[in-house]
């Protein structure tokens, strides 16, 4: 029997529909062997991550079947999964930061095995041993790097002795010499028959690593291929997918500057630098855009930009004027709005809309002595709600609104202050299509009167429809900005996936 | 706000129900016992309103903080410190006013204290809370029994001097204690101060979602002090009128002081941390208080039956956040 084509593990059909209604998954089939390293390429919001975590135990499928080692299955957790062999190594190691090394390993098997705190550092060392490499059993986690933090996650998942492991993004937070390191690890554990699931969107790093890699795009499976038979330029069109894009923008005839940005430097909550230097400028009624794969650091450089996070290095210029040590509530006096990615830090979901509609002008709502003039407040809560169509009343609660009207709340409450620069951030992620239309219209309705807006999105077709100039962000650097007509999908997805070609 | 009531008033329902069986399961005549609990309980309207009006206080010492998202147990501690330091400054000044404001800024610097060392530190409030509440108690028993005792009546410390305490207003048969008319005044304004003014907001906002007041602009640490310096003054408010309106002395077993922060937790709970159900909450609670005490003494009903009442209350009152946290789990 060849030891190499043996199914270890097959999922069949597998889709996943999340309690409020959002389809992850739609009938995916995937499939990883003995002794191989399987790519699981795709956009933030593919489905990658759902997937393995159906696989793992950790979250139930809708429906679909799993298969291991021959057997159907169906785990009733993390801990079952981990008995028959299935580990993952996550984005955020899961390891205690006050606890030595070894304690870490005892606590993590312990939970599912019977052991001796003897028997799991004899384990180690073996692993260890096998793996030419070492980590200091005695010291504690936090004092270690990154990398070696890394390593240490691999071992304790080693010391069970799985079958299959999977890496969610584990270079996302290396070093390119500890991805070199990773690369060969993740080689001598194929040599052992072991099998990797490999989850990434960097096209390069399928190329370099994977035997075989499948693509999935929003929940759903584009298909797999042995990764010698398709090229870079290939992954990336079946990783974006294609699409004409209707062009609906007027042509722009961007004014004078308003925004300058200088070779900004700023660190993540981790304090790894999330962005390396970026450097634009921003012109009056013109939208730029910013596209990329989420965690590149657009995070990080919105609230930069907004005064909600330090800046290390770098100036950041508001009408010619020095903004970098503002704070946020400064800022947009000076005319600056930021609208987050996320509904649940924009809005305060447990308040009502008129509490809702004064958070980020909060003084232009006071009168003596710190007071809130709440009929003034109102009047403002009952302009939005008349100019940008909500379904709802001043009173409302925000979380009993739809996800449509929490964003037309939101860009409606930023941009009824008139903002000379507006930087927005996935403005419809998860919006239904009326909604998105009104929000996007909304922009460019807003651009047409000489403002200027910051686009940040990982909608490509939303990008190519808003933007006039586009900016391409990978790991924290803008690698290309170009007026939109000189640019292709295509380039687009391979600058995103990280190829600059 | 028609389910806070409902949620409310249910609880107390259902509380007195299980109180009812666990009487009955004890062989006592529970008509009895309850009719005699909530007739007591009201029958001396004074002695009502000088029992909430330290609840009222202490109350609102735990719900300040609570909208911010910060557990304050130490209105305890607060509330000794407040009527210690309102029982010196009375004693050597003989004026009622300064002597209220010390107590309040006693109170409010120490949980000004607990503040810092939860924001600059990042110890938990709940752990420096407890250990402040012992340490300022057992401190508060040796300065009693050691220096500041009466040498008269020595059971107790020396007295607030007549000049200084707070007296009754009489209309027509009733008498109002002043200190009553002081607390609810004050609860007034700290709903003003919440609902209807920037502080407040931005209170109100860092508490529901720390991001969000970021995003805003405002600072989440800043609003957890200032949060906690108010509730502290609260309690040490409580502590003050207390001693200046009704003790005017402290015993040596500190029993008069003793359990009213924990109390205001109960109280804060039931009013749902808004300073106008409060009021409501701690009156309510302070009838129960009274009412469980006359029961002891008519029907031998043990002293713990109200505190198990107003426990079972606080129990029943968390059910449906704890509905929502698993709800929100999943």
């Amino acid at each position: 029997m060849e030891v190499l084509s043996l199914k270890l593990v097959e999922m069949r059909g597998i889709t996943k529909v999340y309690p409020d209604g959002v389809v992850a998954l739609r009938g995916v089939d995937f499939e990883a062997s003995e002794g191989e390293i399987h790519g699981l390429l795709g956009e933030n919001g593919a489905g990658k991550t759902t997937l393995m975590r159906i696989l793992y135990g950790e979250i139930k499928q809708t429906s679909g079947e799993i298969i291991f080692s021959g057997r159907a299955v169906s785990f009733k957790g993390p801990w079952d999964s981990m008995r028959s062999g299935i580990s993952m190594v996550y984005q955020r190691f899961s390891l205690v930061p006050t606890m030595s090394v070894l304690e870490n390993f005892y606590l993590y098997l312990s939970s599912f095995q019977r052991v001796g705190i003897e028997e799991v550092k004899r384990r180690a060392e073996d692993v260890m041993e096998r793996l030419k490499f070492r980590v200091p059993l005695e010291a504690n986690v936090e004092d270690l790097p990154v990398g070696v933090q890394q390593r240490v996650e691999i071992i304790k998942v080693l010391l069970s002795r799985p079958k299959l492991i999977i890496f969610d993004e584990p270079t996302s937070v290396l070093t390119p010499i500890e991805s070199r390191e990773l690369f060969r690890i993740l080689k001598e554990l194929r040599e052992e028959g072991i099998a990797i699931i490999f989850i990434t969107h960097k096209l390069r790093e399928v190329k370099e690593i994977t035997d075989r890699v499948t693509i999935l795009r929003k929940g759903e499976r584009v298909g797999t291929y042995e990764t010698p038979s398709v090229s870079e330029e290939e992954l990336a069109i079946m990783m974006v997918g294609r699409g004409i894009v209707p062009a609906k923008r007027s042509v722009s005839s961007p004014g004078g500057e308003v925004m300058r940005v200088e070779d900004l430097w700023v660190r993540d909550d981790r304090g790894l630098h999330a962005v390396k230097g970026v450097s634009f400028e921003l012109h009056e009624g013109e939208i730029f855009g910013i596209a990329g794969v989420q965690g590149n650091g657009q995070l990080e450089l919105a609230e930069a930009l907004a005064g909600m996070r330090r800046v290390e290095r770098g100036r950041i210029l508001l009408d010619g004027r020095d903004i970098t040590d503002l704070p946020a509530e400064a800022r947009y006096r000076e005319g600056l709005a930021y609208i987050p990615d996320s509904r649940a830090v924009g809005l305060v979901l447990e308040m009502n809309l008129m509490e809702n509609s004064i958070l980020t002008s909060l003084r232009s709502f006071l009168g003596r002595g710190g007071r809130i003039i709440w009929p003034r407040a109102s009047g403002r809560a009952g302009e939005i709600i008349e100019r940008f169509n909500i379904v709802g009343s001043v009173r409302s609660q925000v979380k009993y609104l739809s996800g449509g009207n929490q964003q037309r709340l939101l860009v409606g409450r930023e941009i009824i202050k008139a903002p000379k620069v507006l930087i927005v951030s996935e403005p419809t992620q998860g919006l239904d299509v009326a909604a998105t239309e009104f929000i996007r219209s909304t922009l460019l309705k807003f651009r047409e009167e000489g403002r200027s807006i910051i686009l940040i999105s990982s909608d490509l077709d939303e990008i190519f429809e808003l933007c006039d100039r586009i900016a391409v962000i990978y790991e924290g650097k803008f690698v290309g900005i170009e007026r939109s007509e000189n640019l292709t999908l295509e380039r687009l997805g391979l600058l995103m996936g990280g190829v600059n070609a | 706000m028609r389910r806070i009531i409902l949620e409310v008033s249910l609880s107390i329902i259902m509380s007195f129900f299980i109180g009812y069986i666990m009487l009955i399961l004890m062989g006592y005549d529970a008509n009895i016992v309850f009719s005699i609990v909530i007739r007591e309980g009201l029958s001396n309207p004074t002695y009502l309103m000088i029992r909430s009006t330290p609840l009222i206080l202490t109350a609102l010492a735990f719900s300040i903080p609570s909208l911010v998202g910060v557990f304050n147990i130490g209105g305890e501690g607060q509330f000794y410190l407040g009527a210690l330091a309102s029982l010196l400054i009375a004693y050597v000044t003989g004026n009622p006013l300064l002597s209220m404001l010390i107590g309040m800024a006693a109170g409010g610097l120490l949980s000004a204290l607990i503040a810092l060392i939860k924001v600059k530190r990042g110890v938990n409030e709940v752990v420096t809370s407890i250990m402040f509440n012992w340490m300022i108690y057992f401190s508060l028993l040796y300065l009693i029994s050691t220096y500041l005792f009466d040498p008269l009546m020595p059971y107790q410390s020396v007295s607030v001097p007549k000049a200084a305490r707070i007296d009754y207003l009489r209309i027509q048969s009733l008498s109002i204690p002043i200190i009553f008319p002081i607390a609810v005044l004050t609860s007034l304004a700290m709903y003003f101060l919440i609902y209807h003014s920037a502080l407040g907001y931005r209170m109100r906002v860092v508490g529901i979602s720390p991001r969000t007041a970021r995003y805003a602009g405002f600072n989440p640490e800043s609003s957890i002090i200032v949060s906690m310096i108010i509730g502290g003054a609260m309690s040490g408010l409580g502590g003050s009128l207390l001693i200046l309106g009704h003790t005017h002395a402290i015993d040596s077993t500190m029993s008069g002081l003793y359990g009213m922060g924990f109390a205001g937790i109960g109280a804060g709970l039931l009013g749902r941390n808004n300073p106008i159900g409060i009021i409501l909450s701690s009156i309510f609670l302070s009838m129960l208080l009274i009412g469980g005490e006359a029961a002891e003494l008519r029907a031998r009903v043990p002293t713990e039956l109200a505190d198990a009442l107003i426990g079972m209350i606080v129990i029943v009152l968390s059910v449906p956040y704890l509905v929502r946290i698993l709800r929100v789990r999943r």
